[in-house]
């Protein structure tokens, strides 16, 4: 079961960089991005994770409620989700600008940076 | 490099990188098996301490509150950061969409649509409250609820058209909330300090577990965050509807 | 003791004033006008620096440990978040916040801001580094992290009408989110351990015991994450597409804090985290960070030397000293940090400076390409002075406070059994002070050839500066041109030309004060301290803010005679590289170069894809030297 769980988060980061490198759209590559940062975020609450638990909300509980999950993981991921919104719409107003004064998306072409 | 240059150096990247997480991973405590006496002390303690029930609000707005201060900056940051990068540049100019033929003005949309876009926006609306001030009692908070408030936003704009948007929610009021949500959190920060107290102290009463208002300075920090937040992904929503509705290149 | 209790209140406020002013201008920018918007930030950026200084002062020798709202720890147990404020810290901060003042007086009337946007976006950048340096929460350094690394994005791609800042905006976007996912798992993976997101408690949690893989692995990509910000090789690649098209201002801060930032966590994280670890990591791990630091400072020097672009030449330039940094900050001694501390203040003033004279130079001939500006630096002598002298601060002249934290390094690397570390320095310093100082003398004096036999990149077609004319489009640099050809040509603003000069000035006080380098030394010791850190934080149970255990201050060597000779060949060495650059008897040396380092240039592609590739293979292979250092 550890195996699992823990597999996806390197499955999922591992594959949403293969994503981003062999990208050739830029909205393809910002979604790929998310990928990879939802391994994180599984990482967090896997850590938190605690068999048998229950959400950190003590209302409504039963009345043999067993122990609660970690919080703090919860509120670090919550703020990971933030970040990871921000970036996310950064990226896609570059998207949309760069569409329009280079006219492609494909990141492969974009040449106005080298050397 | 060439591309298959750079599949081929990325393929032993990766391998290298499946070995690292996994040597990580390997060390982490059986999935599920325990949490740390730091959380446990937290889930044990917050309820009595701060009288909430909701002990993930508790951790992101009080122990861990100074987090959240800036996280709320981060969006405040990006949606500025956003609408900078979308401006209209020096070659473009904002035309409002209008029908281009004589004697026509934009048909209206249909009363299906305008129908069940009031009732959902109106449900969003509701929801988006209900979301932000119960943070500290369930799952939820101003984030949270700050979003479902401005997809109310994008509905009323799918369901009638940009100039009605335009009309009722202007950017200079949904800036005005970005701002306010965001000093508002500063200032309720400073409120410890008058105190006497540390920056972000809990100082205000703090009422009885379960009530809607309890917690102290919790939900008045989900207050100002849901405000924060509702006016930056509608400023979101506005930018992004402005490059493709509005914006075009000055025909010179 | 009054100092003190008004003292706790200046360390929320040195983030709270920054963040307040920010939420201030994004918010009700239409309300004011635009002299009030630049007045505001100016001010704000100021204050931020005035409470910084005073922290620096308050908290020499003994930490000041502050908890945010009011959690102090209970049972041995942290529970909220702290401030841990020393004076290298600070001093971090403070150079922050004269940067971003300086930068903000240059964008004085001439600078279209977006509404006050771009002001905003600075303000919070500066919060964000204030509280990067104070913190002692290895969460909170992660969110600061990503609101400086969010702010940067935005400022970067802030010419958005070109392709070339968008795609240095993508490409550093892309990268530094990768890094920052980074961290984050290396984060969870040390709370898994010791449960605790505190600097000090991990700290104590780790030390005495081995390395395993999971402890390995959390360094590797923690270290990781943090050098991509630093640009060290073979994280570098987003940083020259970045500082190369991104304004002006933004240049001054990001060249002069942002990747020192990344540097400075890396140290901080090793001290009070990593150090402690049992099985003698220290000689192993210095190793490693100088193998990096050396890297980073020829890689830097070389590229620097192959560009004509003025702005892709000076973000090589830093790149180059940030290898230097890394190689004093790596040595792991008090004494090393010392020097490289120095270093980062001196330089950081003298690359904001040069930043700001070629903005001078943008924005008054619309070009920054060295070879389209030759002989085109006429009308211009101030800016020119200020670029000369900001490449012979790099060289390390005396007495400016760069040569005295040179002379520190050197002295540092020969104590550490690394006496060859000097001459690799020197040669960094000599050819990437040579590029600048050839620059300047094709642009000013109209030396070298007229046609230039190395490779132009084209790329130098650059956007115009944010002027008052709306020059943000490809197509309004044609209007400026044209009003150029016509013969109008602008007075320079002084708003524009003293900034640099005022950071050179400060450059120079430094240096000519005395006992700088014993404060300095001081600041690094408290630093390097683990377990005096451990016990400031952990032992406080009085009060918000609590003074520290006695720290060990080493003997640090005043700067000899022979270190001033060596500081002095470095600045003549420098000169005669830009002569020799420019000279036409010396084609054959040139096209050698050229050839010789054309694959290092390749590799500058520009594409993301090849980055993100450099950054997964620079993150396993820093995991592999982490097992060899740490296991």
């Amino acid at each position: 079961m550890s195996v699992l769980a823990y597999g996806v988060v390197a499955w999922l980061f591992l594959i949403g960089i293969y994503g981003v490198v062999t990208s050739r759209n830029l909205i393809h590559l910002v979604v790929c991005l998310s990928v990879a940062q939802s391994a994180t975020d599984i990482l967090l609450l896997e850590i938190g994770y605690r068999s048998g638990g229950h959400a950190p909300v003590f209302v409504d509980l039963p009345a043999h409620p067993g122990p609660a999950v970690d919080a703090v993981m919860q509120a670090l991921a919550l703020t990971d989700v933030v970040v990871g919104a921000a970036v996310t719409g950064l990226l896609l107003a570059l998207a949309v600008q760069v569409h329009k004064r280079a006219g492609t998306l494909d990141p492969d072409k974009l040449r106005a940076t080298r050397d | 490099m060439s591309r298959r240059a750079r599949l081929m150096l990325f393929a032993v990247a990766a391998a290298g990188l499946a070995a690292t997480l996994g040597a990580g991973l390997a060390g982490l405590p059986s999935f599920g098996s325990q949490i740390s006496a730091y959380a446990q002390m937290l889930n044990r303690l917050a309820p009595q301490q701060r009288h909430v029930t909701d002990v993930v609000s508790a951790i992101s707005f009080d122990y861990r509150g100074i987090d959240t201060l800036f996280e709320e900056f981060i969006l405040l940051a990006a949606v500025a950061g956003i609408s900078v990068l979308l401006r209209p540049l020096s070659d473009e100019s904002r035309q409002l969409p209008e029908d281009k033929a004589p004697d026509r003005t934009i048909p209206p949309p249909s009363p299906a649509v305008w129908l069940l876009a009031v009732f959902l926006s109106s449900l969003l609306v509701l929801t988006g409250i209900e979301t932000v001030t119960h943070g500290q009692l369930t799952p939820g908070g101003g984030f949270q609820g700050g979003v479902v408030l401005a997809s109310a936003f994008y509905v009323v704009y799918l369901g009638t058209n940009y100039v009605t948007v335009e009309r009722f929610q202007p950017a200079p009021l949904l800036e005005a909330s970005d701002g306010v949500g965001a000093s508002g959190y500063v200032l309720i920060g400073l409120l410890g300090l008058f105190a006497g107290a540390s920056f972000l102290s809990n100082v205000v009463g703090l009422g009885v577990t379960g009530n809607l208002i309890s917690g102290g300075t919790i939900p008045l920090l989900n207050l100002v965050v849901g405000v924060e937040v509702a006016g930056s992904f509608a400023i979101l929503a506005s930018e992004f509807l402005d490059q493709t509705a509005v914006i075009r290149t000055r025909q010179r | 003791m009054s100092l003190l209790v008004s003292a706790s209140a200046v360390i929320p406020a040195s983030v709270a004033v920054p963040l307040g002013g920010a939420a201030l201008l994004a918010g009700f920018s239409r309300l004011l006008p635009r002299w009030a918007r630049d007045l505001i930030a100016i001010a704000v950026a100021l204050a931020t620096t005035t409470l910084t200084l005073i922290l620096m002062d308050a908290s020499a020798g003994r930490p000041m440990i502050y908890w945010f709202s009011g959690w102090r720890p209970s049972a041995g147990m942290v529970i909220g978040v702290d401030y841990a404020v020393g004076p290298l810290g600070a001093g971090m901060a403070s150079l922050a916040g004269v940067l971003a003042s300086a930068a903000l007086v240059y964008c004085w009337r001439h600078f279209d801001s977006a509404r006050g946007r771009h002001h905003a976006l600075v303000l919070i950048f500066l919060a964000g580094s204030v509280d990067f340096c104070l913190t002692g929460d290895l969460f909170n350094l992660f969110v600061a992290f990503e609101l400086v690394a969010v702010t940067a994005f935005a400022l970067t791609g802030y010419n958005a009408g070109y392709p070339g800042p968008l795609q240095g905006a993508i490409n550093f976007a892309v990268t530094n989110s990768l890094a920052g996912m980074s961290v984050l798992m290396g984060i969870g993976f040390l709370y898994a351990r010791t449960g605790s997101l505190n600097l000090a408690q991990i700290g104590q949690a780790l030390a005495g015991r081995h390395a395993d893989g999971l402890v390995v692995v959390a360094f590797a990509l923690l270290a990781g994450g943090f050098l991509v910000k630093a640009a060290v090789v073979p994280f570098h690649f987003w940083l020259p597409d970045a500082y190369g098209s991104a304004p002006t201002p933004v240049c001054v801060l990001f060249a002069g804090v942002m990747s020192e930032l990344g540097l400075f966590a890396v140290i901080r994280v090793w001290d009070t985290v990593f150090s402690g670890l049992a099985g003698g990591v220290g000689p192993r791990m210095r190793a490693v960070l100088l193998g990096f630091g050396i890297l980073t400072a020829v890689v830097g020097a070389v590229m620097a030397l192959a560009q004509h672009h003025l702005k892709r030449m000076l973000a090589f330039v830093t790149m180059s000293h940030l290898g230097i940094y890394l190689i004093g900050a790596g040595l792991l001694t008090p004494l090393g940090l010392t020097g490289a501390s120095l270093l980062v203040i001196g330089d950081g003033l003298a690359k904001s400076a040069l930043f700001l004279g070629v903005g001078v130079l943008q924005h008054q001939r619309a070009s920054v390409s060295e070879t389209k500006l030759r002989g085109r630096g006429r009308g211009l002598a101030v800016t020119g002075v200020t670029i000369v002298t900001g490449a012979l601060v790099l060289a390390d002249l005396p007495p400016f406070v760069s040569s005295a934290g040179h002379a520190l390094l050197v002295d540092a690397a020969d104590q550490a059994g690394l006496p060859w570390m000097e001459i690799v320095i020197a040669l960094s310093v000599i050819a990437s002070s040579g590029a600048v100082l050839r620059a300047a003398a094709r642009i000013w004096l109209g030396w070298g050839d007229i046609e230039s036999s190395d490779a132009d990149t084209g790329t130098a077609d650059d956007p115009g500066e944010e002027a008052e004319g709306r020059s943000d489009t490809a197509g309004a640099e044609q209007t400026q041109d044209r009003r150029e050809r016509s013969g109008q040509q602008r007075r320079v603003p002084l708003t524009m030309v003293l900034p640099p000069l005022a950071l050179l000035a400060i450059g120079l006080g430094l240096g000519l004060t005395s006992g700088i380098e014993e404060h300095a030394a001081v600041a690094a010791a408290a630093f390097s301290d683990r377990a005096a850190y451990a016990a400031a934080v952990l032992g406080t149970h009085i009060g918000s803010i609590t003074s520290g255990g006695r720290i060990v201050v080493p003997a640090s060597p005043a700067a000899s005679a022979g270190g001033v000779l060596t500081d002095l060949g470095q600045v003549l060495a420098a000169l005669c590289v830009a002569g020799i650059a420019l000279d036409r008897r010396a084609w054959r040396l040139r096209r050698a170069l050229t050839t010789g380092t054309g694959w290092l240039r390749r590799l500058h592609s520009g594409l993301v894809g090849d980055q993100v590739t450099w950054l997964a293979a620079g993150l396993a292979l820093l995991a592999a030297l982490g097992e060899w250092a740490l296991h």
